[in-house]
């Protein structure tokens, strides 16, 4: 189902009508000649493609955005003030607003940093946030918090940049939000936690899915790419070894790798791709991690389920967002509501992200059906489930021709001195008609997103 | 001159300036051959691929274009290229965007030519080699804004000594060259000398040593460890 046509779709599409769409193919040939990859393993084989990439773009009206911004500022906010009030004094759980053992159970929960504290109290740096828009009642919702290491961000700056040379008339007649801000909201936002020295991003290396984003960040937002061996740590610090031989003292690691692979002396001792002694200089305060060790926590989705309360309860306001209407099977009632209606819900594996461990109920057989209540029954902390929300599709230019395909929008939000959202995002569609899986990994494609008024 | 970089990207840009030299210079040589080959000297290629330890078998020029680019040997063209392209992806944010997006075409033409199942177009040898040329010149466009510019450079004029050196060209030239690489150096580290590492006997010598002095010249000028 398609949102309703505004004004601002119809701009778009009388602009659209007068392009050459001959010229269409030079956004792939832009992607390919500069390596614009999503690079995946597959059968042991490491491949590297191109995003598949959709040129009509997601049109989300100035408004209606800033009204999304509220509630992902709000939202963030209290994450943030979740995380710092789970690792410090925990009083969320010792009120019972949460209980100890959701927390316990978590993958991403990390005991080891109880008591600790990460520079100017900034935990949750760069956000994604995932969102539909419900076609029941018109309104995001949100599905989703990543934030740990989302990823996303290079491909609409790259393709906006691309789609200004090839069709600017886009751009000369419509009222487009710049979105050229981004590597300069990532470097306020690591100058503000920085404790002094350089900014690297942390990258596991060229063979990694995401190495384009990686290097193309780096470079945006002027900071130095590093692998786990270009850094080293001497009396708890982090240095930076330069090609001649020099160690450079460094501030801040943007780091794009899961906290259990940061540091082979603390967490796995089979990563090869962690700095050995990383923990201890950051227990130390004597570098930042954006973003901090432990954020895991907030990533599991039976948490996500409490979002709505800690920001009553951190912020003392109702959400402005809301979460998809979410049943933990933890909970007596609604793990009876969960086995009457298992048909009509969307089953999800709390830990897993990606798009894996995602279940239709309207999909499933009735064995299937049997047998995952059954498992659910066994593991209820294991699994969350949703309500089906029909959210809408987009139009896409596939084929040569228009087709309609469910979407859904990736909102970055970066926190530093302050909470600043990107008037940009990765929409993500799906790969076939009727899917509602639009993640990468799932083959799925982006366009751009255009924060647009009259 | 000092620069933020890791040894690995440093690296990465020398050997992207060799790779790149190495294929322009090996085509260049390729299309001379080819031309002897044809009406001149039937054995042009086989001489021409001893002078990289390469023992060429082939039966026609048209062959003999085949083998030497896509062949199953070390200079085969497709493979130099790959390692080109991984050097630049490593590279990348120090290298100009077009000149970027020029190795990556680069890269895609051999890799088709590598996979073609019909013999080589020779025009396929004349676009790589203006791909090539664009390279440089979007390169040279750039002007010299980084120390990073000067390890792509540095590639590039090791390279060009040890075509020289193996093809016995001018000595007085692979000197001015020789002078250039020192120049590169000394930005990079003004404590490193080739000359001083390279002793005048070398030079008596006929520069028999002269490329194991730059190996040793650059360990010490891209500390990796």
């Amino acid at each position: 189902m398609l949102e309703k046509t505004t004004d601002l779709h119809r701009r778009f599409w009388d602009i659209f009508a007068q392009q050459d769409r001959q010229k269409i193919s030079e956004f792939q040939t832009y992607m390919d000649k500069f390596a614009v990859n999503f690079n995946l393993y597959k059968d042991g084989n490491f491949i590297e493609q191109s995003l598949p990439f959709d040129i009509i773009p997601r049109i989300i009206p100035k408004q209606e955005f800033s009204k999304m911004e509220k509630g992902l500022i709000q939202r963030v906010t209290a994450l943030n003030l979740f995380l710092e009030d789970l690792y410090t004094d925990a009083k969320i759980v010792k009120e019972g607003i949460i209980p100890q053992e959701f927390v316990d159970s978590a993958s991403g929960y990390l005991k080891e940093f109880v008591g600790f504290s990460p520079s100017k109290k900034v935990r949750t740096h760069i956000n994604g946030i995932d969102l539909v828009k419900d076609s029941a009642d018109d309104e995001w919702v949100i599905l989703e918090d990543n934030l740990r290491v989302p990823s996303g961000a290079s491909y609409p700056l790259s393709i906006r940049d691309t789609y200004r040379k090839i069709y600017p008339d886009f751009f000369e007649n419509l009222k487009i939000e710049p979105i050229k801000n981004y590597p300069k909201i990532i470097t306020d936002a690591m100058e503000y936690v920085n404790t002094g020295g350089i900014n690297v991003v942390l990258t596991p290396g060229r063979f990694n899915s995401a190495y384009y984003e990686h290097s193309y960040l780096a470079e945006e937002i002027g900071a130095q790419l590093v692998r786990a061996h270009e850094l080293v740590v001497i009396d708890k610090k982090v240095y930076f070894k330069n090609y001649n031989g020099k160690k450079i003292l460094v501030g801040s690691i943007y780091k794009r790798l899961d906290d259990e692979f940061i540091d082979p002396k603390f967490f796995n001792p089979e990563s090869l791709i962690g700095v050995p002694g990383l923990i201890e200089a950051y227990l130390a305060g004597n570098v930042a991690l954006m973003n901090a060790v432990g954020n895991g926590v907030s990533d599991d989705k039976g948490i996500y389920y409490f979002v709505p309360k800690m920001i009553e309860y951190y912020l003392g306001e109702t959400p402005i967002l809301k979460n998809a209407p979410t049943y933990i099977p933890y909970f007596k009632e609604d793990m009876d509501y969960v086995m009457k209606n298992m048909e009509k819900l969307v089953i999800k594996d709390v830990a897993e992200a990606g798009g894996y461990g995602v279940l239709f109920g309207h999909s499933m057989t009735q064995q299937q059906i049997k047998d995952l209540k059954t498992m659910v029954k066994a593991e209820p902390r294991r699994f969350i489930a949703q309500e089906l929300i029909e959210f809408y599709d987009e139009k896409c230019y596939l084929n040569n021709k228009l087709e309609d395909r469910k979407a859904d929008f990736r909102a970055y939000v970066v926190m530093g001195e302050d909470v600043k959202v990107w008037n940009c995002g990765l929409t993500r569609y799906a790969l076939e008609a009727g899917n509602y899986l639009v993640n990468s990994s799932q083959g799925g494609g982006f366009k751009d997103t255009w924060v647009m008024e009259l | 001159m000092e620069q933020l970089l890791t040894g690995n990207v440093a690296s990465s840009m020398y050997w992207l300036g060799r790779y790149l030299e190495r294929i322009e210079g090996t085509l260049y040589e390729i299309n001379k051959a080819y031309d002897s080959i044809i009406d001149v000297d039937k054995k042009a290629g086989v001489t021409l691929y001893q002078k990289f330890n390469i023992d060429l078998k082939y039966v026609s020029s048209i062959d003999f274009l085949d083998k030497s680019i896509r062949g199953d040997h070390e200079a085969n063209l497709a493979t130099l290229m790959q390692n080109a392209r991984e050097n630049a992806i490593i590279s990348r944010a120090n290298i100009d965007k077009s000149s970027f997006g020029e190795i990556i075409a680069l890269n895609e033409l051999f890799q088709s030519i590598q996979k073609s199942p019909t013999y080589i177009d020779y025009n396929d040898i004349d676009q790589a080699l203006s791909l090539i040329n664009e390279i440089w010149g979007s390169h040279a466009h750039r002007g010299h804004r980084k120390c990073s510019d000067y390890f792509l450079k540095l590639g590039k004029l090791v390279e060009e000594v040890d075509f020289r050196l193996r093809f016995d060209r001018g000595i007085d030239m692979t000197e001015t060259i020789l002078t250039e690489i020192n120049t590169a150096v000394q930005i990079l580290n003004p404590e490193l000398d080739l000359f001083a590492e390279c002793s005048r006997e070398n030079k008596e010598n006929g520069y028999g040593d002269i490329m194991h002095c730059i190996h040793r010249i650059i360990d010490k000028l891209i500390i990796e460890d």
